[in-house]
């Protein structure tokens, strides 16, 4: 017995001299010459074969010799796998990211391509969400944006004009009374992931806050204790006292539980995306494009002007260890050719982020969103870091439950997002 | 114990190793105590440790030393500082970290609906035993939860459970207005242990089952011809002597409450409302693959281990004590 307690000892001090300081190293390649290996959550669905084959064909033409590998992840575990990856300073050379917090916390592990992407930089639009510190570190395939859609039917039923939607705040909280009478919620919110505080936030920024107050909050210097900034969480709060939302917010799951509620007529609005889900296309199967409306966001403080918020949805990266970065940008120049984005807006129904595409086969809503690009401004969450936006998540939920107050809210926001 | 016939536990090697000159086969069996050569001692000796060798380094290189990495990875900084030394940064973040005190507290809040949790099957398997009226039927539909997998089991109940879901309905029917079951923070926690023990009490029921299998029916048999009520027998007669059974039945229960409620929590809460329903191992997935800090995750990984360490030294000093009872 002693001598096991002995072997042990032994065994362990042995083992933790050896961990010391080899916990994280990096900068190793794991791509063999002549093989690149991209990482996403899109290449297995079958509405991105044809993108992927226009990118790969695109690539074939610089590249003959290089095989391209894409491995799909699931999106869940997305950034866990490839935080273990980073971690081990092993993995991909191209990797996919969202756009903002999820991009910016992994720059590290990039490599900046500004010297390879200057001849995209005017076909694209949505660079803002790749880039930090003037570095680009990816290039944009999406665009995700934060509209406020509506059901034109029910604004028919409650008696209100479905082709001139409210302008302004008070106008549309009285349309929203209306809306109610007529049986209906006015939003359909689903916030148990705390997703919904950011859709709310982007989609009444640009009519809440002035426009210098915007641009600040964009490039980092941000006033959280101004009134305007406080009057976007108060009216939060007062959608949910006023009963403007569905039921059950904290327990609906936005993906997708509240688009259900939406496309099946059970309220009038809802905070939507551009791309991928809880958009346009998703909503033509019960919603025909007749009846989906987008609507801009009702001015709250006199003298704004809505516009559009929206930023790259998704785009390719280019990892720090490949060995050859010239040959992996090319890759992401193809990924986001006009060819390939043309395809996966077709297949995929997402706002590409080559603006050049025309999209006026989708119907009136698409055209709509696609006109208010130019004016469009950066969403104001996505300039939120991942751990000011999961407290920003919690205290929505607070503030909807009324355990909280508003003063309390912006003080925490602003401790964390001092904090980084 | 037949003394006076001890064979060597390691026959083969000491067979092979001394030769069999010294020693033969067929005098062990005679049961003559041999005369041991010096080598052979030794072998006998190391014997064990050279049979044991493929197994303790398996744990060692894929269970112990990772775990002493992670260890040490949870004394480095995340993102700009990682691979510098941070002291005690990671654990003091953490404590300062609502959140994590939170999770903290759900793990209090698990150990003391454990005995609910053991009370239920118990009971339900008392009943079967005692051969009411249709047990062979709830024999098999209690132990059919446990082979469902903790995400349809979710899914399940998220819809059962949903503002406008099906509960909600009959309980309006009845005149008790809507409850946001798994909206409200003071509710959500205890919805998921519920749905959690519903998802798993099958298994603990079987174990019930085995240990009623060995409890004499003549004391039974006794307490019913002295008269004794229901709740009299299942105090005097039952309990005291399932005592190990239930012993047990704590202490999987334990681990399984500590260690498999991610799935549920994921899919009916995702650690909502209000970061209500966070547990460690939640926690630590969330800090590792949405934020991005996972030194700071291995530093919550070790308080976990700590924990499951602790919990797990009191079970084996509780089995110990239960072993030596008998």
């Amino acid at each position: 017995m002693r001598q096991r307690a002995m072997w042990s000892a032994v065994l362990v001090v042995g083992l933790a001299l050896a961990g010391c300081g080899s916990a994280s190293d990096s900068g190793k390649s794991t791509s063999s010459d002549g093989k690149l290996v991209v990482w996403d959550w899109k290449s297995g669905e079958p509405f991105a074969k044809s993108y992927l084959d226009k990118a790969k064909a695109d690539f074939k033409k610089k590249h003959s010799d290089v095989e391209v590998e894409f491995v799909a992840q699931p999106f869940d575990q997305y950034y866990t796998l490839l935080g273990a990856a980073i971690q081990s300073g092993k993995g991909p050379d191209v990797m996919l990211f969202n756009g903002g917090g999820q991009i910016r916390d992994r720059v590290d592990a990039l490599v900046p391509l500004n010297d390879y992407v200057t001849e995209d930089k005017q076909r694209l639009a949505g660079w803002e969400a790749f880039t930090k510190d003037a570095k680009i570190y990816a290039s944009p395939v999406t665009l995700q944006g934060y509209p406020i859609y509506y059901n034109k039917a029910i604004y028919q039923k409650a008696n209100l004009d479905p082709a001139s939607p409210a302008t302004t705040w008070d106008k549309f909280t009285a349309d929203c009374t209306a809306i109610a009478k007529a049986g209906a919620k006015c939003f359909a919110l689903g916030n148990k992931e705390g997703v919904g505080i950011q859709f709310w936030l982007s989609s009444l920024g640009s009519t809440t806050l002035t426009a210098q107050e915007y641009d600040a909050w964009i490039t980092g210097k941000r006033d959280w204790q101004s009134p305007n900034v406080k009057r976007l969480f108060q009216l939060w709060k007062e959608a949910g006292d006023k009963k403007m939302n569905s039921d059950g917010a904290n327990s609906t799951a936005m993906f997708n539980d509240s688009f259900a509620l939406f496309q099946s007529g059970k309220a009038a609005h809802v905070m939507g995306l551009m791309s991928d889900v809880g958009h346009w296309q998703d909503f033509n199967e019960f919603l025909t494009p007749e009846k989906l409306g987008v609507m801009k966001a009702p001015i709250v403080t006199a003298g704004t002007t809505p516009s559009l918020p929206y930023d790259g949805g998704i785009g390719y990266a280019v990892a720090k260890w490949t060995k050859d970065p010239k040959m992996a940008a090319d890759l992401v120049r193809s990924l986001s050719s006009a060819d390939a984005l043309k395809a996966f807006y077709a297949d995929a129904g997402a706002i590409a982020a080559d603006t050049t595409i025309d999209v006026s086969q989708a119907g009136p809503a698409v055209a709509t969103l696609v006109s208010e690009l130019k004016s469009g401004k950066p969403a104001l969450h996505v300039a939120l870091s991942s751990k000011t936006l999961d407290l920003m998540g919690r205290l929505s939920q607070q503030l909807l439950s009324g355990s909280i107050t508003v003063d309390e809210v912006v003080k925490q926001l602003a401790a964390s997002d001092q904090a980084g | 114990m037949p003394i006076g016939n001890t064979q060597p536990s390691v026959r083969p090697a000491q067979a092979g190793r001394a030769g069999g000159a010294v020693v033969t086969p067929s005098a062990h069996r005679k049961g003559a105590r041999p005369r041991r050569a010096r080598g052979g001692l030794r072998a006998e000796r190391y014997a064990p440790y050279i049979l044991v060798a493929p197994a303790v380094l398996i744990i060692v290189l894929l269970r112990l030393y990772p775990l002493l990495l992670g260890v040490n990875f949870s004394f480095t900084g995340d993102g700009e500082q990682n691979g510098t030394a941070v002291g005690f940064g990671n654990y003091r973040e953490l404590f300062a970290d609502p959140l994590f005190q939170t999770a903290l507290g759900n793990v209090g809040l698990l150990v003391l609906l454990l005995p609910v949790a053991v009370a239920i099957p118990g009971l339900l398997a008392t009943f079967i035993y005692l051969r009411v009226p249709g047990h062979r039927f709830y024999r098999s539909v209690y132990f059919f939860p446990a082979v469902l997998s903790p995400v349809i089991v979710g899914a399940i109940f998220n819809m059962l459970l949903a503002f406008d879901g099906p509960l909600n309905a009959v309980l309006s029917s009845v005149g008790v207005g809507p409850v946001d079951w798994l909206g409200d923070p003071d509710l959500a926690m205890f919805m998921v242990v519920g749905v959690h023990i519903w998802a798993t009490f099958g298994m603990a029921l079987v174990v019930f089952l085995a240990g009623f299998a060995t409890l004499d029916a003549a004391l039974l048999d006794a307490a019913r011809v002295d008269g004794a009520s229901l709740r009299q027998v299942v105090w005097h007669v039952i309990i005291p002597s399932l005592s190990r059974t239930i012993q047990f039945v704590f202490v999987t229960t334990m681990i399984g409450m500590l260690t498999s409620m991610f799935g549920l929590l994921y899919v009916m809460t995702t650690g909502g409302p209000e970061g209500s329903t966070y547990l460690p191992e939640y926690y630590i997935w969330i800090k590792q693959g949405q934020m991005n800090r996972p030194a700071l995750a291995s530093a919550a990984s070790t308080i976990l281990f700590m924990i499951m360490l602790v919990v797990g030294l009191l079970q084996i000093k509780l089995l110990e004590r239960a072993g030596k009872e008998d």
